[in-house]
C-alpha cells in the first residue's frame, strides 16, 4: 500500500472512535447538556468489551461494552438530571472514577488473577468493487463492521433530529427547557434518554478501541478521546454529517504522524496532533457569525 | 340539570410559597363560550392561579374541573390533553427553531417521522382557518412580538384548545397589534370558544369580558357579570382599602426654548444583518420636556430610543449627547440588572468600568438602601434583586438610573407588566424628573399612556420619524403611515 493510502486507511481507523463518542456526544449536548464524563463512558466501554468478550466473543464485547457505557451515564444522568448537580464537576468526576475503577478492576480481574487481557478482533469487511478505487477505496471500503456502521448512523440521526418529533423535542430542550415543558415535553426525561444515548455511543467508542484497533485492554487507553469528542462537535458545528466529517478531519491529523514517519519529516509528532485544535479553535472563532451552539448548553437543570 | 357545565371550575385552591400564602381557598368558575377577565395587581395571584389551572403548578388544596370532569394535571402535557391551551405573557417558544416547528413542539407521539414541508403546510392551512397570519417557515427568533403571539394562539388551537388562557397578551403589543388580538378573541368566542384573560388593564377587560373575576392577595374578591358592576366597584375590589387612585395630571409643559439636551442629526442606523432601520433621522429634546414616542414594532424606535441613549453608535449623522443619560431598557430582566446580585452590586454595575481599586460596599449598600426607600421599593432589604416582584425591580432601575441627576434620561416601555398602582408611580416618577429638568424621552406601546404624559409626540414610521400633535388620533395616524 503506498504511504498516501495508508494515511487515508489509517485516518479513517483514527475517526472511528472519536466519530462514535461525539455522535453521541452531539445528541446530549442537542438536550443542552456537556458531558465531560465521556471519556469515563469510553473506558467504561472499553473494559466492557473485554470482559463480555469472555462471555461471548465479539458480540458479548459489543453489548459488555455498550452496557458498560450506558450504566456510566445513568450515574452521569442520576446527579445532573435527577440532583440538577452542576454538570462540569459531575462530568470531571465521572471522567476520573471511570478511569480509576476500570484501572482498578483491570488490576484485580486480569493482572493479579493471570489472565491475559487479550480479545479476538472484529475482521474487516470490504466490498469487492469499491476497495478498488485507489487510495479511498481501502480506506472507507475495507473496515470492521464498526465502522461501516457509522455510515448509516450519521445520517440515521441526521434524520432523526430534523424530521422526528422526538428529535425535535431534544432540540426545543437544548435551546429552551421552559418552553419545551409549555409543550408538554418533559425536559428531565429526554435529557436523561439522550445521556443513555451518549453513554451507548460512548461505550461503543470504547468497543472500537479493543475490539477493533488494540485487541486488548490498556488502562488509560481513552487517551483523552472523550474530550477530543467534545471539540469534534464543536467544529461539526452540532449538526451529525459535520461531527461525522469533523471527526474524519481529526483522525487525519492523528494519522498525519503515521505519514510523517514513513516519509521521514523531522517534525516532532505533537505538531500534528494539535492540527485538529487549531483548527477548532479557529472555527469556533468563524461561528460568532450566528451562534450554532444549542442556546441552553451546559445551563444547570431547574424545571 | 340544563345548564351546561362550566368550561373550567376551580374549587377551594390554595398555594403556599415558603412562608407566604399566594392564593387562599380561591373559587374561580368560566362559564363556556365566554370571554372572562381575570383582574388583580401584581402578586395577587393571577397567574399562579392560572398556573395550576395549566398544570405548571400544583396547588396544595382544591380541585380543577374542566368541562364538568374532575381533572388532576401532573404536567402541561395534561391540561392540554383536556382541551386549555395558554398564552404565556413571556413567551413560551424556542427562538432558534422556525413557527412550524414551534407549533408542531410536543404535538405528535414520541416516535414516528414528521415531513417539515407538510407540517408547514398543515400550518399555512391553520393560519387561514383562524385568520392568524404567519409565515410557517420564518425563524421565531426573526419575528415581531405581535407575531410570536400569534404563533402561541397558533399553538394552542393546532391542539384543538377549546380554553385559551391569556396572560396580559396586550402587555407587549401595539395598539393595532391589540386590536386586532381583541377582535379576534371576539371571534373565538363567538364560535364557541372560552378565553381567560388575564390583565391590568381595567377598561378594556370591562369592554371586552363577559364575566369578571378580581383576586386581591390570594383571594377572590368580586366575581360577577360586567353588567352587574362598574368601574368604581371593580377598582375598589382591585385596590382594597388602598390610597386613592391618582389621577394623571394633565399639566404640559411647552418649551421651545430650553436648552437642547439630546440632539440626533440625519442619523441611520442599520441591524446586524445590514437592513436599514433608521434613515436619515433628526430628533432633538430640551432640558425640562417629556418627549414621547411611538411606532409599530420594528418602526425604529427601538434604534432610536438607544441613539439617544449613547447605546447605539450610527452609521451616519452626527448625535450630539450629554455625558450623563439614564436609560431605562424594556427587559429589565435581561438588559437592565442581574437578578441573581445583590441591590448594591446592581447599583454599581453601571458605573463599575469607571470604578478603579476596591469598592467601598458598606457605602454603596447604605446608598442602595437610601434609593430603595427613597423610590418605595418594597423590601428595601431585600438581597437579590431577581427576589423583588417585577413592580419593584422597575422602580429599582428607574432608582438607579435617576441618582445623580442625570441630564437625560430614556425609558422604554417603563410599566409594562406593572399593576395600575406601580405604572402610577413610576409615572410620577417621570413627571418629577422632567419638572427638575431632566430631558426625558419615552416610548410606550401603550398609545393612552404615552399621550397622557408627553409633552411633545415623535411618531417613528418604517425608518423615519415624524413630530406630530399630542394627541391619539393624530399619533395613531401617524404610526400606520397616514398624516
Amino acid at each position: 500500500m503506498s504511504a498516501l493510502g495508508a494515511f487515508a486507511e489509517s485516518s479513517v481507523r483514527m475517526a472511528t472512535p472519536l466519530a462514535y463518542a461525539a455522535l453521541g456526544e452531539l445528541v446530549v449536548e442537542r438536550a443542552g447538556i456537556i458531558n465531560i464524563g465521556l471519556e469515563g463512558m469510553i473506558i467504561a466501554g472499553a473494559f466492557g468489551a473485554l470482559a463480555g468478550t469472555g462471555f461471548a466473543g465479539v458480540a458479548g464485547g459489543l453489548a459488555g461494552a455498550a452496557m458498560s457505557g450506558v450504566l456510566v451515564a445513568g450515574l452521569f444522568a442520576i446527579f445532573v438530571v435527577g440532583l440538577r448537580s452542576d454538570q462540569i464537576i459531575t462530568g470531571t468526576a465521572i471522567s476520573l472514577l471511570g478511569l480509576g475503577l476500570t484501572g482498578a478492576l483491570y488490576q484485580a480481574m486480569y493482572v493479579d488473577a493471570g489472565v491475559i487481557g487479550r480479545t479476538t478482533t472484529m475482521g474487516v469487511w470490504s466490498l469487492p468493487l469499491l476497495r478498488s478505487i485507489p487510495i479511498l477505496g481501502p480506506a472507507f471500503f475495507a473496515q470492521p463492521a464498526l465502522t461501516w456502521a457509522l455510515y448509516a448512523i450519521a445520517p440515521a440521526l441526521g434524520w432523526w433530529l430534523y424530521r422526528t418529533p422526538a428529535g425535535l423535542a431534544l432540540r426545543a430542550v437544548g435551546e429552551r427547557p421552559a418552553a419545551a415543558a409549555a409543550a408538554g415535553i418533559s425536559p428531565s426525561r429526554v435529557r436523561t434518554f439522550a445521556i443513555l444515548f451518549g453513554g451507548l455511543m460512548g461505550g461503543l467508542s470504547g468497543a472500537t478501541l479493543v475490539l477493533a484497533q488494540v485487541g486488548g485492554f490498556a488502562e488509560g487507553m481513552s487517551a483523552g478521546r472523550g474530550f477530543i469528542a467534545i471539540a469534534v462537535v464543536a467544529l461539526g458545528r452540532w449538526t451529525p454529517l459535520g461531527v461525522w466529517l469533523a471527526a474524519l478531519l481529526f483522525g487525519a491529523a492523528s494519522a498525519l504522524q503515521f505519514l510523517a514517519q514513513a516519509m521521514g519529516w523531522s517534525v516532532p509528532y505533537q505538531v500534528w496532533l494539535s492540527t485538529p485544535y487549531v483548527l477548532t479553535l479557529l472555527a469556533l472563532a468563524g461561528a460568532r457569525r450566528r451562534s450554532v451552539a444549542p442556546a441552553a448548553l451546559g445551563a444547570r437543570a431547574t424545571e | 340539570m340544563t345548564v351546561p357545565a362550566p368550561a373550567l371550575h376551580l374549587r377551594g385552591i390554595s398555594k403556599r410559597f415558603g412562608s407566604t400564602l399566594a392564593l387562599d381557598d380561591v373559587s374561580f368558575t368560566v362559564a363556556s363560550g365566554t370571554l372572562h377577565a381575570l383582574l388583580g395587581e401584581n402578586g395577587a395571584g393571577k397567574t399562579t392561579l392560572m398556573r395550576i389551572a395549566f398544570g405548571l403548578a400544583r396547588c396544595d388544596h382544591g380541585s380543577i374541573e374542566v368541562d364538568g370532569t374532575e381533572h388532576h394535571f401532573h404536567s402541561s402535557a395534561d391540561a392540554i390533553a383536556a382541551g386549555l391551551g395558554m398564552v404565556h405573557q413571556h413567551f413560551m417558544l424556542v427562538p432558534a427553531l422556525t413557527v412550524t416547528e414551534n407549533i408542531v413542539l410536543g404535538d405528535c407521539g414520541f416516535f414516528g417521522g414528521f415531513h417539515p414541508s407538510r407540517a408547514a403546510e398543515r400550518v399555512r392551512q391553520l393560519c387561514e382557518e383562524t385568520g392568524l397570519g404567519v409565515d410557517p417557515l420564518a425563524r421565531v427568533s426573526e419575528l415581531a412580538v405581535g407575531a410570536q403571539q400569534r404563533v402561541e394562539i397558533l399553538k394552542a388551537v393546532s391542539r384543538n384548545a377549546r380554553l385559551l388562557i391569556f396572560d396580559e397578551p396586550t402587555a407587549v403589543l401595539t395598539p393595532r397589534e391589540t386590536d386586532e388580538l381583541y377582535s379576534w378573541l371576539r371571534v373565538f368566542v363567538r364560535g364557541g370558544g372560552t378565553v381567560v384573560l388575564i390583565t391590568h388593564k381595567l377598561r378594556e377587560a370591562l369592554t371586552l369580558a363577559d364575566d369578571v373575576t378580581v383576586l386581591r392577595r390570594g383571594r377572590s374578591v368580586l366575581q360577577s357579570t360586567v353588567h352587574a358592576v362598574d368601574e368604581a366597584q371593580v377598582v375598589s375590589a382591585l385596590l382594597g382599602e388602598g390610597p386613592a387612585l391618582r389621577t394623571p395630571s394633565p399639566v404640559r409643559v411647552n418649551r421651545t426654548t430650553g436648552d437642547t439636551v439630546l440632539s440626533a442629526t440625519s442619523v441611520t442606523v442599520a441591524d446586524t444583518q445590514g437592513s436599514e432601520r433608521l434613515h436619515g433621522v433628526n430628533a432633538l429634546v430640551r432640558a425640562g420636556e417629556i418627549v414621547g414616542i411611538a411606532g409599530v414594532e420594528g418602526a425604529g424606535q427601538w434604534e432610536l430610543l438607544r441613539v439617544l441613549a449613547g447605546r447605539v453608535t450610527p452609521q451616519s449623522g452626527s448625535v450630539r449627547l450629554p455625558a450623563h443619560i439614564g436609560f431605562v431598557p424594556e427587559d429589565r430582566l435581561r438588559d437592565a440588572i442581574i437578578p441573581e446580585m445583590t441591590l448594591a452590586e446592581n447599583v454599581v454595575l453601571p458605573r463599575a468600568g469607571g470604578l478603579h481599586g476596591r469598592i467601598a460596599w458598606s457605602t454603596y449598600a447604605e446608598k442602595a438602601r437610601a434609593l430603595a426607600l427613597d423610590h418605595g421599593v418594597r423590601p428595601p432589604d431585600a438581597r437579590a434583586v431577581g427576589t423583588l416582584s417585577g413592580g419593584n425591580q422597575q422602580k429599582f432601575v428607574l432608582a438607579r438610573e435617576l441618582e445623580g441627576s442625570p441630564e437625560a434620561l430614556v425609558v422604554e416601555n417603563p410599566t409594562r407588566g406593572l399593576d395600575i398602582r406601580a405604572s402610577d408611580d413610576v409615572l410620577e416618577r417621570l413627571r418629577a424628573a422632567r419638572d427638575t429638568g431632566c430631558a426625558v424621552v419615552m416610548y410606550s406601546s401603550d398609545l393612552e399612556e404615552i399621550v397622557s404624559l408627553a409633552d411633545r409626540m415623535l411618531v417613528c414610521f418604517n425608518g423615519t420619524v415624524i413630530e406630530t400633535p399630542v394627541d391619539t388620533a393624530c399619533v395613531g395616524r401617524a404610526m400606520i403611515g397616514l398624516s
